[in-house]
């Protein structure tokens, strides 16, 4: 009898067809099979022979299976490739930074030491990427097997917009209208006082350190004019910027740390109406640094990245 | 068989596998004497596909089937249905269509006056 090899590669082939058609598929190869083999041994070739070539011509069972059971052999087709390549890239762009930047912030807030908050940051901001990865495609690869409309079409309203490469005049007067505003308000609050604590009004920031901050304020309002005159973005321009954030950085950081930033009379007025710890405080100068790193960062980023277009 | 030009000759004899399969079945037939008959007439194809094919065809309603237990060994009969005939019908046409279309590009290439 012509049995083990066929008999094992019809059982691996029906094994992974809907129950209901197995025994009807089953049948039909056999009878198929038997056909092809008869009539390479009445040509002459030794049974054994001829049963090998006619299974090795039909191929890895699995494949005839989906065939059978119309499946596709891919894990996400052309149809779902695009809208799972766009929205893992979507997610890649925001969660991971995200999860990066809320677990070094809540390490920071629990005082772990410097090396925990960066391994740790690491750590979690690669799992996230490593999750996102595999989940989305996980979703995609049943969407495709069921079928089911993801819901995403295409039209032309998704081109993207040209993008703009010159600096328009909106951004000068939005950029220098904010300059004078935050010069205004350092003003106030060193010559009237922001804070009214008791009846009293306390400057904010402390005294030696607002003749800084205006400097810098005077210093990005020549840039913003210097670059709205130059008409577009320069490598030089991006290295201006970079250097107006890290000063930026840097004069807050260094004066925070040294406790030259805020007006210690305003603070200890706050302590005393509130009732804030000073580990309140703590948290609060933890998220002030985070806020500025993050701030800074972006406005290099955003600088290089302006830089790289309008050099294209 | 060339192998320099496979992949297009593969695509372009893609589809041709469904109509011949319904002309043919017009008179019973089952899997593998179709898949010989096929070759016989210049359109081989493999096994694996046809196959398939046959079932998801049946499945689709253009197919009917029937089992004939009357020889040793039973054998699954597919016959082309009234719907099948339409689809034949349908594609018939195509193809005289693309045949035609074909035709005349070849006789009148590019015209000039698209400059």
């Amino acid at each position: 009898m012509t049995t083990t090899l066929t008999q094992r590669y019809i059982d691996a082939t029906i094994r992974t067809i809907p129950l209901p058609a197995q025994d009807d598929v089953r049948a039909e190869l056999e009878a198929s099979i038997f056909d092809a083999i008869e009539a390479r041994v009445e040509q002459g070739e030794d049974r054994p022979a001829a049963e090998r070539a006619v299974l090795t011509e039909l191929g890895d069972p699995a494949a005839l299976a989906a065939g059978f059971a119309d499946r596709p052999l891919h894990l996400i087709g052309p149809k779902y490739y695009l809208s799972w390549w766009r929205l893992l890239k979507l997610l890649l762009y925001i969660v991971p930074a995200c999860v990066f930047g809320a677990v070094a912030l809540g390490q920071t807030l629990a005082d772990a030491p410097l090396g925990t908050v960066i391994g740790q940051s690491i750590v979690a901001g690669m799992g996230t990427v490593l999750h996102l990865c595999f989940w989305v495609t996980i979703v995609f690869v049943v969407i495709e097997r069921t079928g089911a409309d993801a819901g995403v079409r295409w039209d032309v309203d998704q081109l993207p917009e040209p993008r703009q490469v010159g600096t328009s005049r909106t951004d000068l007067i939005a950029g220098v209208l904010i300059l004078a505003l935050s010069a205004g308000a350092i003003l106030w609050d060193q010559f009237r006082g922001f804070a009214r604590l008791e009846g009293q009004s306390l400057p904010i920031l402390h005294a030696g350190i607002w003749p800084w901050i205006m400097v810098l304020i005077a210093l990005q309002a020549l840039f913003t004019v210097m670059l709205y005159v130059r008409g577009r973005w320069s490598p030089a321009f991006a290295v201006g910027n970079t250097v107006l954030a890290l000063l930026f950085m840097s004069l807050v950081l260094t004066a925070l740390g040294r406790a030259l930033l805020f007006n210690p009379e305003f603070l200890h007025t706050l302590q005393a109406v509130s009732g804030m710890s000073g580990e309140t405080l703590r948290i609060l100068a933890v998220l002030l640094v985070f806020g500025v790193i993050g701030v800074s960062l972006w406005s290099i980023i955003d600088g290089w990245i302006k830089q790289r277009r309008s050099a294209r | 068989m060339s192998s320099e030009f496979e992949a297009h000759l593969q695509e372009l004899r893609r589809g041709t596998i469904v109509l011949a399969s319904l002309r043919m079945l017009r008179t019973a037939g089952y899997g593998y004497r179709l898949l010989q008959e096929l070759e016989h007439r210049g359109l081989r194809t493999d096994a694996n596909t046809l196959y398939p094919l046959l079932r998801r065809m049946e499945k689709q309603g253009y197919l009917t089937s029937e089992w004939n237990t009357d020889e040793a060994r039973p054998r699954k009969f597919y016959r082309t249905s009234s719907e099948g005939i339409r689809l034949a019908e349908a594609l018939d046409g195509e193809w005289a269509a693309l045949t035609r279309a074909l035709a005349s590009i070849t006789d009148h290439p590019l015209t000039d006056e698209e400059h």
